[in-house]
């Protein structure tokens, strides 16, 4: 009898964190599909189904390799861990002696579980230049929300635990629908939808739910915040704001009255391209029909504007009142374990480890526990840079950094370069040391969901092929070898040791799979209650939620929110937009792809082959770019080759570019990186004066038929 | 089955499913994805999921000529892969072109020139797929024979359920008996207007769409403003 065994674990293929039976019959894997018992009900996607033939594929890393040619050169000899690591360690420590602790840094991709691993490790070797994709995606709002809610989390409340769903829904720059990746889950929220009065949808492109929605605001990208203030000037103006809330838990609502005077429905209406009567209606169906919540995507995260931008949306639920009461949005208590960030936030940074980031003087919310990414590449091009070494887990940051070239030139310059991977993609191609990194299903770890209300266990289903190892163990043992007081004898341990506040070991809380804060263990309107400070009231310096935001007057910012030009612009650039008369989005994504990562993957990639620009029929008819062609994308750092969708649902005006491609099946050093990334076209040269976030999403382009095909 | 294209958003997971659940050479796909994108008077982003109609009057069947394709007494249509000549009749005959015969080059393993994956190999004994004949979506029947054998209901219990319908995170499949009128399929079907695709074939799909609005306001901004006076000071 052939031996079988089904195993549940945690899907790791984006952030989500879905649950998953695995099949394994004689030790091979037979089967995957969602675990009907978790907070996800059974669901999954094509990403996490198609690990499948992620973990069998053939051009998985086996091993440790040392490069033997010059950087790029794809020159690999197989070495052993042992020589592996003492090599890493060994040049941290002569960087860290001769330069400073801050001379090493350590980068990651999205944080899928591991991030609790970059940021310790960072910290206990003493530097805090963590390089993460965080500023584009994610940490700015978690930053702001953080303002007014202190831990800084909040989530739409899809589930219903305190008796209502949200009765106006916004969706925006978001297509939740398709992407679970960055907060909260496509299973809750359309779930949610089925209870909704009011859908609206901000988002350049029409979509499934935009084209059945209540409001569709096809807005020109980048000018978001204008956007946000009109409707809270419409909100205000009209006297539709939360009496109760304003008067009671709120600072500084005057002087946001006073502000979004100059953003009136018609002057917002001219510079989103927008219709002021929809604006209107926008906020006014926000307004009424409560409760609502907005999800928003890191779309508003990808603009140089993004730090204000946020901050206009959190004013507009604050006049709204839509914060900690059911149906709106939501600070989850967490569960019994704690959240993971105790990990590394018990190695609290040192006044050094912060002198020593990257940009920190620049981009005070950014760049106060984590580089500022660009800022060490241009760093390193002008030879002034901090940064010699460079231990990079998990994420390409030579595809996914604005501006390839200048990053490529960049990493050329550094003293040392070490990369984790599970494939030769063109970031490891540039390492001097390659480590094989383990799939999820090939790893013991723990994982924490965005919504911060439950933790899972990501449970062994295979061994990993040859000799990869998980993230945990290599952080751990190369841990080891610099700090070992900061680490631990094995990985079991280590988990043990993230679990001690559940009270539960490593073992049990494995067998138990999910640890959940949910339904009526949640609390709503925490500020009425002693949860964040005595007597009821936000975590904020006043008590109150701020309007009117005091920690960000004292670090010198605008203390209200307003509304700025993209750097490349129509408006802010017009010269420029002669020449480039068109506004090009970066932030196409399918729903097979996560980032960088897939395109290798024979099921996923049969979805959709080349990289896609969508264009609008009449905007192809006018550059003689018919569907199906290859067309090239132009800024002024350079060109790309995508294939063009003609899409009617876009703006005239707008090009939607796919973001992050390359093509693994190419050779090395850079797998086609060039070709197609519009990465190449972004700018790294104009951030948010917060975040430092650059223009992702809102940049000037033109576009032609590549005459000679691909 | 019933699919709401309200929610479908083109997310492939279905399809990726369905490779999953019985091992699809690379080439092979059972349901499809068809998109419909306009911006006319009317804009309109649809997806629509098909696979096999399952047609209650099945020109496949009619055409077969060694009864290989059949209809089992509860609906499903059916390919007995050993009785099937890969004559193709069938897939010429479906009006909906939802049939696809498995030739050598839709057959060439996930990583062609490479070995196969353990995956696969494990494929070729658990469920096998033979070149030179005629494939599509059964509704997995093996699913829903063994469920039911354990007395568990199709379209309520996942294991009866096929699995596109368990697996989509929009929970745009629904999946039931038709003949039910108590069934969740045949609810949605009466209440909100479900839909066979191109009718005029006559052939009786069992597959039904329904689509509408989210959300159930469509007042225009007077009136919602008009309505506030009882909202203001909540």
């Amino acid at each position: 009898m052939p031996e079988q065994k089904i195993v549940k674990t945690t899907c790791k293929g984006c952030h989500g964190g879905c649950g998953v039976l695995v099949t394994v019959v004689d030790g091979t894997i037979t089967h995957i599909e969602g675990n009907p018992d978790t907070p996800t009900k059974g669901t999954m996607c094509s990403k996490g189904l198609s690990s499948i033939q992620h973990i069998n594929h053939p051009d998985r890393l086996k091993y440790p390799l040392k490069r033997t040619g010059k950087r790029g050169e794809g020159k690999w000899q197989r070495i052993s861990w042992d020589e592996a690591l003492d090599t890493i360690a060994a040049r941290m420590k002569e960087s860290q002696e001769k330069y400073g602790k801050s001379s090493v840094a350590v980068s990651q991709g999205t944080g899928r579980g591991y991030n609790e691993y970059t940021h310790r490790f960072a910290r206990s070797i003493g530097t805090a230049n963590i390089i993460t994709p965080g500023y584009v995606c994610h940490s700015p709002r978690l930053g702001l929300y953080g303002l007014v809610t202190g831990y800084g989390r909040l989530y739409c409340d899809y589930h219903g635990w305190g008796g209502e769903f949200p009765k106006t829904q916004i969706s925006w720059a978001k297509q939740l629908e398709i992407s679970s990746a960055d907060s909260e889950m496509a299973v809750w929220f359309l779930n949610s939808l089925r209870h909704v009065k009011n859908l609206i949808v901000i988002d350049p492109r029409e979509t499934t739910l935009s084209s059945r929605a209540t409001l569709w605001l096809q807005i020109r990208p980048g000018t978001d915040a204008a956007l946000a203030l009109a409707m809270i000037n419409v909100i205000i103006n009209e006297g539709l704001w939360d009496r109760d809330f304003v008067a009671n838990w709120t600072y500084g609502f005057d002087r946001l009255k006073e502000r979004v005077q100059e953003y009136t429905p018609e002057r917002a209406a001219e510079i989103t391209w927008l219709k002021a009567e929809d604006i209107i209606k926008a906020a006014r169906l926000f307004a009424i029909d409560t409760p609502g919540c907005i999800q928003f995507g890191s779309s508003l995260e990808r603009q140089a504007n993004c730090g204000q931008t946020l901050r206009a949306v959190i004013c507009l639920l604050g006049v709204t009142g839509n914060i900690e009461r059911p149906g709106s949005m939501m600070s989850w208590i967490p569960p019994a374990s704690g959240l993971r960030e105790e990990f590394f936030t018990e190695i609290p940074i040192t006044d050094e480890m912060r002198k020593g980031i990257v940009g920190s003087e620049t981009y005070r919310m950014g760049a106060a526990r984590t580089a500022h990414s660009d800022t060490v590449i241009k760093q390193l091009l002008e030879g002034n840079s901090v940064v010699k070494v460079w231990f990079s887990v998990g994420g390409q940051q030579i595809i996914h950094l604005a501006n390839t070239k200048e990053v490529m030139r960049a990493l050329m310059n550094l003293e040392s370069l070490f990369h984790v991977d599970q494939f030769m993609g063109p970031m490891a191609e540039h390492a001097d040391i390659v480590l094989p990194a383990a799939h999820f299903l090939e790893i013991d770890d723990i994982y924490d969901m965005h919504p911060r209300f439950m933790v899972e266990a990501i449970n062994k289903v295979v061994d990993p092929p040859g000799e990869a190892w998980p993230d945990n163990k290599i952080f751990n043992e190369l841990g080891k070898r610099l700090v070992p007081q900061y680490w631990f004898d094995n990985v079991e341990i280590m988990l043990d040791y993230q679990l001690k506040k559940s009270g539960l070991t490593w073992k049990e809380f494995s067998a138990k799979g999910v640890l959940a804060r949910m339904g009526k263990e949640q609390t709503y309107y925490k500020y009425k209650t002693d949860y964040w400070r005595k007597g009821g009231g936000f975590p904020t310096p006043t008590g109150k939620f701020e309007f009117f935001s005091t920690v960000l007057e004292n670090l010198g910012y605008d203390a209200l929110p307003y509304f700025q030009e993209p750097g490349e612009s129509p408006v802010s650039t017009p010269e420029l937009a002669k020449e480039y008369p068109l506004v090009l989005s970066t932030g196409y994504r399918q729903p097979f792809y996560f980032l960088s990562q897939y395109r290798n993957i024979p099921w996923l990639r049969s979805f959709q082959k080349d990289p896609v620009v969508q264009i609008h029929p009449e905007t192809g008819k006018k550059y003689g770019i018919e569907d199906g062609d290859w067309a090239w994308i132009e800024t002024p750092r350079g060109r790309i080759k995508q294939k063009t969708r003609l899409f009617p649902g876009i703006h005239p005006g707008v090009v939607m570019a796919t973001a992050n491609c390359f093509y693994p099946e190419e050779p090395g050093p850079l797998h086609g990186m060039l070709k197609s990334n519009p990465n190449v076209l972004t700018s790294n040269d104009h951030c948010d004066p917060m975040y430092g976030s650059p223009d992702l999403t809102a940049l000037l382009c033109k576009v032609y038929k590549a005459e000679d095909g691909k | 089955m019933v699919v709401d294209l309200t929610v479908c958003s083109r997310c492939y997971a279905c399809v990726a499913a369905c490779r999953v659940e019985h091992f699809l050479p690379m080439g092979m796909s059972w349901p499809k994805l068809v998109a419909l994108e306009t911006n006319d008077d009317h804009p309109i982003v649809s997806t629509y999921s098909v696979r096999c109609n399952q047609c209650q009057d099945a020109p496949c069947v009619e055409v077969c000529p060694t009864g290989a394709t059949r209809q089992r007494p509860d609906g499903i249509i059916v390919i007995d892969q050993d009785k099937c000549v890969g004559c193709r009749y069938c897939v010429v005959a479906c009006p909906y072109q939802n049939r696809t015969f498995l030739s050598k080059d839709k057959d060439r393993g996930f990583f062609p020139g490479k070995i196969h994956t353990d995956f696969e190999k494990a494929g070729k004994e658990l469920y096998p797929h033979q070149v030179g004949t005629t494939e599509k979506c059964n509704f997995c029947a093996e699913r829903i024979d063994a469920g039911l054998a354990k007395g568990l209901k199709p379209g309520i219990d996942r294991e009866a359920t096929p699995a596109c319908v368990n697996t989509c995170p929009a929970r745009a499949l629904t999946f039931g008996d038709l003949d039910d009128p108590d069934s969740e399929v045949s609810r949605l079907i009466r209440e909100r207007k479900g839909f066979q695709l191109h009718p005029e074939y006559g052939t009786d799909p069992s597959i039904y769409f329904i689509d509408g609005k989210i959300g159930c306001s469509d007042k225009p901004a007077d009136d919602i403003k008009a309505e506030k006076a009882g909202v203001a000071g909540k």
